[in-house]
C-alpha cells in the first residue's frame, strides 16, 4: 500500500512545517498556506486526510471543508484551530462535518492518533461511494426518529416532514428517552441538550458509540462552545441548529439525515467515518456506564 | 346616617375622609342652623350640607350664615324663611369611588378664598356625609411624600444598576479582548510546543546514535575487538547513516527552532499588548501620548481586525496630555472593534491624530456601511444598538463619550450611509510639556 496523502492548511506557514514533522514518516504531506491550492489539490490528487485552519484570510475554514466534501467526499475532515467561537464550530458540524475539531495548542501523539485513525478510513471508503446523490436503495425496516425534546414545534415538525415515512416516538424526558433507546435501533434523532435539568449530552454520545449508523440533529437554543466540540467529537452529531428554528431548515435536515443514514445502511463501511472518541468528561463516563449497564438489562429482559 | 353603614368599597381612599354629618333640609328654616352652628357637634364644620331627597342640593357655610344673620332684624326678616333661599347650590362634590388625586384636584379647582366651606361625599350621587378640605390636602401631601420616597428609591437603585451595567460592558469588552488575545497565543503556542515537543524525541535519537559511534570509535581503537565486531557495528552505523528521515529531520531542526524562537517573540509581544493595555486600570491620571493609546488599542484589536480591515495610521507629533490611558485605549477599541464591524467585507479604517491650539485631535474613519441619519443622533443614548440581541449591551459608545467628556474633551461623529463614518474627538493638551519628537506615519 503506498502511503497515505495528508493535506494540511494554515495561513500560518509556521504551523504547517511544525505539523509536518508529524507526519515525516508514513505519510505523503502536501501543504499550503492557500486554500484555493488546496482544492486545487483536492480535486487533482487522492487526498486521505485534510487538517485545516478555521481562521483564514480568504476563506474561513468550515468553508474550505465544505468545498472538500463535495469535491472530494471520501475525504476525512478535520478543523485544527486557535479560536473556539461558536459560529465556526456551528459551522464546521452543519458544513464542514469534520471528523474531528482539534484545538491549538494541540498534543502530537493525539493528533498523530486522528490523522491515522482518518487515514484508514478514508483508505477504505474510496472503494465506495460516498456521493449523497447516488441511488439508495429504500429497503429494510422502517426508520425510527426518536425526538428528544420538550418543545412540541419540533415533534410537530417531524410528523409533518417524515410521519408517513418513519415510526416517531416522542420522549420529553431522558428516562423516557433511554427506555425507547434499549427497547431499538434509532436511525435519527432529533434532540435537545437539555431535557429538563438534565444534559444529555452522554446519551447522545453513548447512542453513537452502539450504533453508528444513527443519525443526531442537535435542535437547541443551549450554546455552550466547549461542549459542542466534545459533541463533535465524542457523540459526531451530524448537524446542530440552533433555537428558534424555522419549520423548512428542520424539515430539510430531517430530510437529508433520513437519507444519510439509508446511504450510511446499504454501506456499513461509511460507518467508520462517523466513528467517535471516546467520552471524556468523568462525570458524564460514569453516566454513559449506568445508560450502558441499564441498555443491557432492558434489552436482555426484552430479547428474553 | 344609614348609607355610612354600607362596607367601603374597594379601594376607595376617599371613605376615611368622610365625616357622618346629618344634612339639613333645604326646607327648614333658617333660624334652625343658627342652633345647628353653635352644637358641639358641628363644632368643626365649615357648612352645612342641605340634601333633599337623599341627594345634596347644596351647603350653607357659617360664614354666609353670619353674614346675613348677623344684619339688622335679619333673624325676623329672614329666620323663618328656608334654607333652599340662601344656600350655594354648587357645592364641592367628591364621589367616593374617585380617585383621591382626581378629588383633590376638582376641590383645589373649585373651592374659594377664604376656605368656607366644606365638601361633600356622595355615592352615585347619593349623600354620604362631608369631607374636609384640609384633610384631603393633608392626605394628598403624604401620598406626595411617599411617591417622592419611592422616586428617589427608583432613582438610586437605576444608578447604582446603571453603574453596573457601565462596570459589565467594560468587563464584557475586556473579556472579550483578552479571550481574543488568548487565542491569538495560541497559533505560536501550537508550533512552538509541537516543535520542542520534535525537538525532544530527536535528541534522544541523536543520543542514541551517538552511543553507537563511540561504540564503534571505542571498537577501533580496542586491540581486543575482533574484525567480526567492527563490521557489525560499522554497519550499525552506516544504516543509521542512511536513514534518510532522520537526515531530513534534522535538516528540518534548524528551521523549526527559528520559528519557535519567533513564535516565542509573538507570544510576548501578546502578553506586553495585554499588560500594556491593562496597565492603567490603576485609574490614576497619568501622562501619555494619545498615539501610544492608539497603538495600544490597535494592537489588543488585531485579532478582529486582522484579515478584514486595513489600517492607515496618520498620527501627528502629539504632546503627551493628562489622561487615564486605560479608559483611552477602550475609547479607541471601541471605534476600531465598531469600525470593523461596519465593514461588510474588507475595508479601510484611516486614524489620524495631530496637535493645534492647546487640543490633541483624534479622527477615526471607515469605509464601512455608514449610520442612517435617525440612528446618528442616538447612537451615543446608553442601551441603543443596533446590533442583534445579545451581541450588543448599547454602551460602548455611552461610556465612550462619558469618557471623553469626563477628559474634558469632545466627540462628534459624521457619517454617510454607505460611504461610511467619521469619530472627531478633540482633546485638552492641559500639560505644557514640549511636544515629543515622535512621528509615526506608517501603514500597517
Amino acid at each position: 500500500m503506498s502511503k497515505p496523502t495528508l493535506l494540511l492548511i494554515d495561513d500560518e506557514e509556521r504551523i504547517l512545517r511544525s505539523l509536518r514533522m508529524l507526519f515525516f514518516v508514513g505519510y505523503n504531506v502536501r501543504m499550503t498556506i492557500d486554500p484555493y491550492e488546496a482544492i486545487r489539490i483536492l480535486r487533482e490528487e487522492r487526498v486521505h486526510v485534510i487538517v485545516s485552519d478555521q481562521r483564514m484570510p480568504v476563506m474561513q475554514g468550515s468553508e474550505l471543508l465544505r468545498i472538500a466534501r463535495e469535491t472530494s467526499p471520501a475525504t476525512m475532515r478535520i478543523l485544527l484551530t486557535g479560536y473556539s467561537d461558536l459560529d465556526a464550530s456551528i459551522a464546521s458540524v452543519n458544513e464542514g462535518e469534520v471528523f474531528r475539531y482539534l484545538m491549538k495548542p494541540w498534543n502530537g501523539d493525539e493528533v498523530k492518533k486522528v490523522v491515522a485513525e482518518a487515514a484508514s478510513i478514508a483508505e477504505a471508503s474510496f472503494a465506495v461511494r460516498t456521493h449523497s446523490d447516488m441511488a439508495v436503495e429504500l429497503t429494510g425496516a422502517k426508520p425510527r426518529v426518536l425526538i428528544m425534546d420538550h418543545d412540541e414545534s419540533t415533534a410537530i415538525t417531524v410528523h409533518e416532514t417524515l410521519g408517513d415515512r418513519c415510526d416517531i416516538i416522542w420522549a420529553s424526558d431522558a428516562q423516557h428517552a433511554m427506555e425507547e433507546l434499549a427497547k431499538q435501533d434509532i436511525s435519527v434523532v432529533v434532540s435537545d441538550l437539555m431535557l429538563g435539568a438534565t444534559n444529555v449530552g452522554y446519551i447522545l454520545k453513548t447512542i453513537k458509540q452502539l450504533n453508528p449508523q444513527t443519525q443526531c440533529i442537535v435542535v437547541t437554543s443551549f450554546s455552550d462552545t466547549s461542549r459542542l466540540i466534545e459533541l463533535i467529537n465524542q457523540a459526531q452529531i451530524t448537524r446542530f441548529l440552533p433555537k428558534p428554528v424555522s419549520k423548512g431548515i428542520l424539515a430539510r435536515n430531517l430530510e437529508s439525515m433520513l437519507e444519510r443514514f439509508h446511504i450510511v445502511r446499504a454501506q456499513p463501511v461509511l460507518q467508520k467515518r462517523q466513528a467517535v472518541a471516546p467520552i471524556s468528561d468523568p462525570q458524564e463516563q460514569v453516566q454513559a456506564g449506568n445508560f450502558l449497564g441499564m441498555l443491557g438489562r432492558l434489552r436482555a429482559r426484552i430479547n428474553a | 346616617m344609614n348609607a355610612m353603614n354600607e362596607a367601603n368599597p374597594v379601594g376607595s381612599e376617599i371613605f376615611s375622609l368622610i365625616n357622618a354629618i346629618d344634612a339639613v333640609s333645604p326646607d327648614s328654616p333658617l333660624e334652625e342652623l343658627a342652633e345647628l352652628f353653635a352644637s358641639p357637634e358641628y363644632a368643626n364644620l365649615l357648612s352645612l350640607p342641605v340634601v333633599e331627597n337623599g341627594r345634596p342640593v347644596g351647603v350653607i357655610s357659617r360664614y354666609r350664615f353670619m353674614d346675613i344673620y348677623l344684619k339688622r332684624y335679619a333673624r325676623e326678616l329672614y329666620g323663618k324663611r328656608p334654607i333652599r333661599n340662601f344656600i350655594n347650590d354648587k357645592p364641592l362634590l367628591v364621589e367616593l369611588d374617585q380617585p383621591l388625586s382626581e378629588a383633590a384636584q376638582h376641590v383645589a379647582a373649585n373651592m374659594k378664598f377664604p376656605l368656607t366651606e366644606d365638601f361633600i361625599v356622595t355615592r352615585r350621587g347619593r349623600y354620604l356625609g362631608v369631607g374636609f378640605v384640609m384633610d384631603l390636602l393633608k392626605v394628598m401631601e403624604q401620598k406626595m411624600r411617599a411617591n417622592t420616597d419611592e422616586l428617589e428609591k427608583a432613582y438610586t437603585q437605576l444608578k447604582s444598576s446603571q453603574m453596573a451595567l457601565v462596570q459589565s460592558e467594560k468587563m464584557a469588552s475586556l473579556g472579550q479582548m483578552v479571550a481574543g488575545v488568548a487565542h491569538e497565543i495560541n497559533t505560536p503556542l501550537g508550533y512552538v510546543q509541537n516543535n520542542v515537543a520534535i525537538g525532544q524525541e530527536l535528541f534522544l535519537q541523536i543520543q542514541s546514535m551517538m552511543a553507537e559511534y563511540e561504540a564503534l570509535v571505542d571498537k577501533l581503537l580496542n586491540d581486543q575487538a575482533s574484525e567480526e565486531q567492527v563490521a557489525v557495528q560499522m554497519q550499525l552505523v552506516a544504516e543509521m547513516r542512511n536513514d534518510v528521515n532522520t537526515q531530513e529531520m534534522l535538516g528540518e531542526m534548524h528551521g523549526l527552532m527559528s520559528d519557535s524562537l519567533y513564535g516565542i517573540d509573538q507570544i510576548s509581544e501578546l502578553v506586553l499588548n495585554l499588560k500594556n493595555f491593562s496597565r492603567m486600570d490603576a485609574a490614576a491620571n497619568d501622562s501619555m501620548n494619545v498615539n501610544d493609546c492608539i497603538e495600544s488599542a490597535l494592537n489588543i484589536g488585531r485579532n478582529v481586525l486582522k484579515n478584514k480591515v486595513e489600517v492607515v495610521k496618520e498620527l501627528g507629533v502629539l504632546p503627551k496630555i493628562s489622561c487615564a490611558p486605560s479608559q483611552l485605549n477602550q475609547v479607541f477599541l471601541n471605534l476600531f472593534t465598531n469600525a470593523a464591524q461596519a465593514m461588510e467585507a474588507q475595508g479601510m479604517l484611516t486614524i489620524r491624530s495631530w496637535y493645534a491650539e492647546g487640543s490633541v485631535y483624534i479622527s477615526v474613519e471607515d469605509n464601512g456601511k455608514g449610520i442612517p441619519q435617525e440612528n446618528l443622533t442616538r447612537i451615543f443614548d446608553p442601551f441603543f444598538t443596533t446590533k442583534p440581541v445579545g451581541e450588543g449591551t448599547g454602551l460602548g459608545l455611552a461610556i465612550t463619550h462619558q469618557i471623553i467628556h469626563q477628559h474634558g474633551g469632545e466627540i462628534r461623529v459624521e457619517s454617510q450611509v454607505g460611504e461610511g463614518t467619521r469619530f472627531s474627538i478633540k482633546l485638552p493638551a492641559t500639560s505644557s510639556e514640549t511636544v515629543q519628537p515622535i512621528l509615526k506615519a506608517v501603514a500597517a
